[in-house]
């Protein structure tokens, strides 16, 4: 019998109440249902970073690599490469990818591989106990920051849109949505930009968040109109919460990456990866 | 027989194609031929010369007279005029194109004309080159030197055409890298046959997602490789810890020009031997080999990828710029060593790990895996063993000793005649081969290296606790390659 049991023995070390449980089942239950569509465990790879959601890694039982801080991108991009048939999925932290990772995020959206790629985004270095990154508010203070932020943080929906990104997404850190938006990212072809309004518990409870959320697509808002996500991208600027909007802001398939490389379309065509070559 | 001729002139003025016409001809003939390439960092103007010399005997070196100077410029001849030998001849016309002294060097050299229009039909624009060549061949009827047919069958390759067919015959299926030079043309090499050999040639962002990617492909059983100079080394150090850990198989290229930092972009030094020992924080195990020649670049670039994959870890083959771009001569073919694809997708890890491939802070589980690696440290050695980790030449039994290791093997070994000394050039630097203590014990040791510290020494002392005398060492660090002559009189200082 086909193995399909994702889980691991290892109980979760995330804070009692954390979001991530929520961004974990989803996920489970995604992949569960694409096991009981008949893919294999061995069709996926998991890449995390490290920080709080890098921990997702030891939660579910499938192939890949909890790689180092900011490297998910460039590591799943190598995992496509050396197997264009692999779903490969990778998560990252807002530190992770926003900082330390940026590089890879813009080039990535512009290579556009097969990627399904989850910012799990706290707006606070939660692991480091707090420190701020490069979406935390104006005048947040923690022991690094006692005078309290200064800067303006970046809006990455913006960033992604200009990168060319062809799915720029954002969800709230609550089951249903992670799911629904997990869904329609297999369903693109090529890079998906998904981002988790995921709050810490102990350092950014963003409580005023929730009452200020709206969906996308109740609004009928058009996925396919540039000019429209941006300006959608724009109502919320990591700052001053005004009103945030979630769901997929843009979406238009562009070829992708594996796609461009004579070598990997035959892979992809004979579903062989290159250990399979023999030379 | 040794003759020289130094080719001088602007960037874009074409001396390196010029040097190169010669030089496969040449070599076709049958004649052993070596090319040094001396450039600015700069893609017009400035002052770029190349020194060729050729002989019926094997050689891989310079010497710092020659025979002949070709000016393509007025300032080549006032940079260069010093270096040419007493009856020397210098060729020079303003106003005409390298194709022009092509016709000419190869009429001073006694070659027919159809062999250069041979290498002329592998140009672009073949009329109106044929046309200036024609016009150089039939200026003067003056002979320098008169090329004759030999019979070694023989092969021109740089170092970096030999590291990128080494990595062909092993199987490579994946090559990543970021431009920096002298590491470049493995790259160029690799991508102009890729769809032939079927294998891929990506470039990325950074030497960071280089490397990472780099992973990304080993871990699911690709044989990879990638390729650097020393700075895009230190961007990947961090990644290279990860693939001690996780026991990642990762071919690593490092192909060195002169540090710290940018340095000297386009020139030679090897100064990154610690640099490729020591880089990554943590203690993992590594591979560390340095090829002194094109053949050996094969060679060694096959047991990077058999290292590589028989043990999970990453393998850096250490080279530099005087043996990446120089061009020589080769009578052997390389003995490659096969390896088997032993990798295949499953769970890996930057922080240590349990059974089940999930982090782990559990003290019996840290010393295990180190354990582990310790462990594996001892059967890379044993293994390593198996190779020839070092390479003597000259007198067995003489009581001095010259030590030396990659690009320099050129210049010492056209220096070995007449010298009696037992000449060791180091091949395995990571593990370092421990019986190479008794080639040197008690002997006189003189050390060849293109530092200002002479690394070799400080790993010999590390290793053997056998120290060098610092007047024992010779030591260049102008950027410049040791040349023939120079290093024949260093050594012979030197010895007792």
């Amino acid at each position: 019998m086909t193995d399909t049991n994702i889980n691991t023995p290892i109980i979760p070390t995330w804070c009692p109440g954390c979001f991530n449980f929520q961004i974990l089942a989803a996920v489970k239950n995604v992949i569960n249902e694409e096991l009981k569509k008949g893919k294999t465990k061995n069709d996926f790879a998991l890449v995390s970073g490290i920080g709080c959601h890098g921990k997702i890694f030891d939660y579910v039982n499938l192939n890949g690599i909890n790689t180092l801080h900011g490297r998910v991108l460039p590591t799943c991009m190598g995992i496509r490469v050396g197997n264009p048939n692999l779903t490969v999925l990778g998560f990252s932290g807002d530190g992770d990818c926003y900082a330390e990772g940026m590089e890879h995020l813009i080039h990535t959206a512009r290579y556009n591989p097969d990627v399904k790629y989850f910012v799990h985004n706290n707006q606070v270095f939660a692991l480091t106990a707090g420190q701020p990154t490069p979406v935390t508010e104006i005048g947040y203070k923690d022991k690094t920051t006692p005078l309290g932020v200064k800067l303006y943080p970046m809006n990455p929906i913006k960033l992604m849109l200009a990168a060319g990104c062809g799915f720029v997404a954002r969800v709230y850190a609550e089951k249903g949505q992670v799911e629904s938006v997990f869904k329609e990212a297999l369903k693109h072809k090529g890079f998906a930009f998904i981002e988790v309004i995921q709050p810490s518990v102990i350092f950014h409870t963003d409580e005023e968040y929730k009452t200020k959320f709206y969906s996308l697509e109740k609004e009928g808002h058009d996925k396919t109109n540039f000019e429209k996500a941006w300006k959608k991208a724009e109502e919320f600027d990591y700052n001053i919460v005004n009103k945030i909007p979630l769901g997929i802001f843009y979406q238009k398939e562009k070829p992708m990456f594996e796609d461009l490389w004579p070598q990997l379309v035959e892979l992809k065509k004979k579903k062989m990866s290159w250990k399979d070559i023999r030379r | 027989m040794r003759f020289s001729i130094l080719f001088g002139g602007k960037a874009g003025q074409g001396v390196n194609v010029l040097s190169n016409i010669l030089g496969n001809a040449l070599t076709k003939k049958g004649y052993y031929v070596f090319i040094s390439r001396d450039y600015q960092s700069l893609i017009r103007g400035g002052h770029n010369f190349n020194v060729l010399t050729f002989s019926e005997e094997k050689i891989a070196s310079n010497d710092s007279q020659v025979d002949m100077i070709i000016a393509l410029d007025e300032n080549t001849i006032n940079l260069h005029k010093k270096e040419l030998k007493k009856g020397g001849k210098i060729i020079e016309k303003s106003g005409e194109g390298n194709m022009y002294f092509a016709g000419r060097i190869f009429k001073a050299l006694c070659i027919e004309f159809k062999v250069l229009e041979e290498e002329l039909k592998e140009l672009k624009f073949f009329e109106e080159n044929l046309k200036e060549a024609k016009e150089g061949y039939e200026e003067t009827n003056e002979v320098m030197c008169k090329v004759a047919l030999k019979k070694n069958k023989l092969n021109f390759a740089n170092g970096n055409m030999g590291i990128s067919e080494g990595a062909i015959k092993s199987g490579i299926d994946i090559y990543y890298a970021y431009p920096m030079t002298p590491a470049t043309n493995v790259m160029g090499e690799l991508a102009e046959k890729q769809i032939e050999k079927n294998h891929i040639v990506i470039e990325l962002e950074s030497e960071v997602a280089v490397i990472n990617a780099g992973i990304g492909s080993a871990i699911t059983g690709a044989k990879t490789m990638i390729g650097t100079s020393g700075g895009g080394f230190d961007l990947m150090t961090e990644s290279l810890s990860l693939t001690g850990v996780a026991d990642v198989p990762l071919v690593i290229y490092l192909a060195s020009r002169p540090g710290p930092s940018t340095g000297v972009a386009t020139y030679t030094a090897q100064g990154d031997l610690d640099l490729a020992r020591h880089s990554g924080h943590g203690e993992f195990n590594r591979l560390v080999i340095a090829p002194g020649d094109p053949k050996e670049c094969e060679e060694l670039t096959s047991q990077a990828f058999y290292f590589s994959q028989k043990f999970g870890i990453p393998v850096i083959i250490l080279s530099d710029k005087h043996l990446a771009e120089g061009l020589y001569t080769e009578d052997k073919n390389a003995i490659i060593t096969p390896s088997k694809k032993s990798t295949s997708l499953k769970r890996y890890n930057s922080y240590e790990v349990d059974e089940f491939g999930c982090a782990t802070e559990d003290a019996k589980q840290i010393i295990k895996n180190v354990d582990a690696r310790l462990k594996k440290g001892k059967e890379i050695e044993k293994e390593a063993e198996r190779f020839e980790q070092y390479k003597i030449y000259g007198n067995k039994n003489s009581k001095n000793v010259v030590l030396f290791w990659g690009s320099t093997k050129g210049a010492i070994l056209d220096a070995m005649e007449n010298i009696d000394a037992k000449f060791v050039q180091v091949l395995y630097l990571e593990p370092f081969p421990m019986k190479i203590k008794k080639e040197l014990e008690g002997k006189n040791i003189i050390l060849v290296e293109n530092t200002a510290t002479g690394q070799l020494g400080k790993l010999l002392a590390e290793k053997t606790g056998i120290f060098i005398e610092d007047k024992n060492k010779i030591l260049r660090y102008d950027g410049r390659p040791f040349l023939a002559d120079e290093i024949k009189e260093e050594i012979r200082r030197r010895m007792k």
